[in-house]
């Protein structure tokens, strides 16, 4: 686990990831109801985006996004005081390489301890941005 | 979980602060190994991301033919959930707003044990004009 005195513009451990269409199909599996949308059917994606084909649903960037942090952090931290917050720039499909970084950015002091702000980017094999944001945890 | 007739999404009606699907499921150690091999993490603890309480709150209630695209997320982590225990979820509209012309619903839903341990806090920022992101993404089309 981290130590509460976490450098300013320390790195997490980053991830990489390939996004098959296995992968979110698979995803698109844990849902608890049965229901057609951009991530699972080609025809609903085309229809009301104009692609080609389905995309990975943003949650996965934020599980992807959730590992860095976890194996910065630790899971007795983070899994109970984490949090990631993404904004999804690009779309992620069938065949992309998604890689998320992260540097600390910040800390203040909570009630329960010490906030550590970590800058949080995802990136595919061609280096455009597909999501961006921070995540944190309290150390 | 109870079976209602589903409204019709207008954007225009949802009011902040409403009400959406409250439900309860069991998570499975089946459910958790689909997570984890599908984001290729077998230490991932929090499948309930891939079940999406929140847009499954809204799904309960409301027939949303537009669609949407998520524009983000935000997830805080409390607990992580047990298999074989019961998940308790409440969903709710948390905010709704215009930017650069375009409709963006905020939805939220909070997850609970059968113990009573918080598990998660999810928050998706949705764009509800899915085509006008595809223009961005595909502009010679």
């Amino acid at each position: 686990m981290a130590s509460t005195s976490i450098e300013i513009g320390a790195e997490i451990p980053s991830v990489t990831k390939s996004v098959t269409t296995e992968s979110i199909l698979q995803f698109e599996s844990c849902a608890i109801i049965d229901r057609e949308n951009i991530h699972n059917n080609e025809e609903l994606a085309k229809e009301r985006l104009g692609t080609t084909y389905t995309l990975a649903s943003g949650r996965m960037s934020i599980a992807f996004a959730s590992e860095s942090m976890r194996r910065f952090f630790g899971p007795d931290v983070f899994h109970h005081t984490g949090s990631v917050n993404l904004k999804f720039l690009r779309p992620v499909k069938n065949g992309d390489t998604i890689t998320v970084t992260g540097k600390v950015s910040s800390q203040r002091q909570v009630d329960q301890g010490t906030e550590i702000v970590v800058e949080l980017l995802c990136q595919n094999q061609d280096k455009d941005r597909t999501a961006a944001g921070i995540g944190t945890a309290v150390v | 979980m109870a079976e209602q007739p589903l409204k019709i999404l207008d954007y225009d009606k949802l009011e902040i602060g409403e009400e959406l699907g409250s439900y309860e499921y069991v998570l499975t150690q089946e459910m958790l190994d689909n997570y984890r091999q599908s984001i290729d993490d077998p230490d991932a603890a929090f499948p309930t991301l891939a079940v999406k309480h929140d847009g499954t709150a809204l799904n309960m209630v409301y027939n949303d033919t537009t669609g949407g695209v998520n524009a983000g997320n935000e997830v805080e982590f409390f607990n992580p959930p047990v298999p074989g225990k019961k998940i308790f979820v409440k969903g709710r509209i948390a905010d709704k707003y215009l930017r650069r012309d375009k409709p963006y619903l905020v939805i939220e839903a909070t997850a609970v044990d059968e113990d009573g341990n918080m598990l998660e806090r999810l928050k998706t920022y949705q764009m509800k004009k899915p085509d006008e992101v595809g223009k961005k993404w595909h502009p010679q089309a």
